[in-house]
This record gives C-alpha cells, structure tokens and sequence, in this order.
C-alpha cells in the first residue's frame, strides 16, 4: 500500500475499500414526485411534455 | 439508511470539493485545494486526498474546458492522488474507469500519467438502459466534449436510452443520475427533442441543486452547451 493510502487511513479510517464503494455506488430506491412538484415542473417545462407524463402505475396493494 | 462515520466524512468532503468546483465552473479562477493536502499532518488534509480521489478527473474539469492551466499544487494533489489510489485487482468497472479518467486528464495536462490502454466497457454494450444511465451518470467525469473512450461511444450509440434513463431518474427524484445523465446528453446527437433536456435541467436543479454533487454536474453540463461541442 503506498504511503499516502496509508496515512489517510490512519488519520481518518478512510480505507481504499470506502473509495471504491463510493465509486461504485448502488442505484438508490426512487422517491416519486407529489403534486406541487409536478406544478413545478409544469411551470418550468415550456412547450415540452415528455418530463409531464403521468406517473407509471403502481401495483395494488392486497 | 444509515451512514457510517467514515463514509459520512467522506461524503462530506466531497461535497466541499464538489462545491468549489462547481464554483469555478461558473465563476472562472482556479481550482484550489486545502494547503499541504497531500503532506499536512491533520486529518482534514487525509479527506481531501481521499475525496479528490472520489471527485476524480472532474477536479481538474474547469481547467479542461476552459483550457488553462490548473494551480502546480492542485496537480501536483491531484498526481499523486493517482498514483496512491490504483484501483484493486477486483476493482468495479466504474472504479478502474474513474481511475483511468484521471490518468487520462493528468496527461493533458503534464505529459505524463497513465495513456494507458482503455479499460473493457462491454459491461455497458449488454446493459439494460436504466443500468447504462445509472452507470453513465456514475461515469459523468468522462462526459468531456472532444475526449474520446470507449464509455462515450457506449453512451453515443444508445441517445434515446440514456435520454429515457433520465427521465426516469427525474421520476425517481435521483437528482444526482439526473444530473450526470443530464450531462452526457448534452454532448450526444440524436437526443429526443421531445425530452425538453433544457427544461429537465432546469427542474432537476430546482429541486436538487442544492447537492453540491448534483450543482457540479450542472454547472458542467452548463458549460459544456455553451461550449457547443461535441463529444
């Protein structure tokens, strides 16, 4: 391990393995937006509609 | 979920970074990096190292696109930064993509570095294109217009894809996917009009540009439509 890998893993317990799972993150789950943010993006999407269309359904519960 | 200590200082640091560059993006200067970043004593200096290895090529990306020279002390950081961070043997494709990145940049700008042989990107040929806009937007770094590699031409050959990925990710409020995908599209031909890409960026940076992760890939997509160029 060179030693400047070493020294930042001394001082801050930053390993290479952190570095890397940082670099190499998972996709996290997907928040959907509410109604005021689609007002937003209404607002703000001029003559376009592909960013409006309606959210994709979701499954029933039960 | 909860982070830990380390990761959370790490997070932490790269953001500071990120905001500085995203600063100088869009306000011109010079990238700066903490003094002795690489041979300070303290544990502050020790994260900067670790998070401009995170940042990776994008440290130096105000100097890229506007063609001056970065500060000797922010390459000198960013060259040894390089050289103690290789990636592992068993190391993610992102991982060993982000490190050639830098290599790739520390040439431009020294002549020396790494002009290695590309790494393998057919992970990215077979993948389904919410894992191509999810690794692209991991990838973002090497989203420079006129830099060449074999992750460009993936993203080059799959437009709608990574234009859908996009929205997607706008959908699922993953504001920093939206953000690198954002960037990529800039530099691709054949992008959906439809997509309203401008308006998308716009949006994404209304609701998530206070990251300053997802800042800095705006300020980079920003800078690169003004730069007109393609990839």
């Amino acid at each position: 391990m060179p030693s400047t890998d070493r020294t930042v893993e001394e001082l801050t317990g930053i390993t290479s393995v952190d570095i890397e799972a940082a670099l190499d993150p998972t996709e996290p789950d997907g928040v959907y937006r509410d109604s005021r943010e689609c007002a937003a993006l209404a607002l703000t999407s001029g003559t376009t509609s592909l960013l409006l269309s309606p959210p994709a359904p979701r499954p029933k519960k039960g | 979920m909860e982070q830990s200590g380390t990761s959370a200082l790490l997070q932490g640091a790269v953001q500071d970074l990120s905001s500085d560059v995203a600063s100088v993006l869009r306000d011109g200067g010079h990238v700066r990096l903490p003094d002795g970043a690489l041979d300070g004593p303290e544990a502050g200096h020790a994260i900067t190292v670790a998070a401009v290895r995170v940042l990776g090529a994008d440290l130096l990306l105000p100097h890229v696109l506007s063609r001056t020279a970065p500060l000797p002390d922010t390459l000198d950081a960013f060259q040894r930064t390089v050289e103690t961070f290789p990636p592992r043997s068993d190391a993610a494709p992102t991982v060993v993509w982000s490190h050639w990145a830098m290599g790739r940049t520390l040439h431009r700008f020294d002549g020396t570095g790494t002009a290695t042989a590309e790494p393998d990107a057919d992970w990215l040929g077979t993948a389904t294109w919410q894992l191509l806009t999810h690794q692209l937007a991991v990838l973002a770094p090497l989203a420079v217009p006129g830099e060449d590699s074999a992750v460009a031409r993936a993203a080059r050959g799959r437009p709608v894809d990574v234009a859908r990925g996009f929205v997607r990710a706008v959908r699922r409020r993953d504001w920093l996917q939206a953000a690198g995908a954002g960037r990529w599209l800039t530099l691709l031909d054949g992008v959906p009009q439809t997509l309203g890409l401008e308006s998308g960026l716009d949006f994404v940076e209304l609701m998530g540009g206070g990251d300053p992760r997802v800042a800095l890939q705006l300020e980079a997509a920003r800078a690169m439509r003004w730069a007109g160029a393609p990839v």
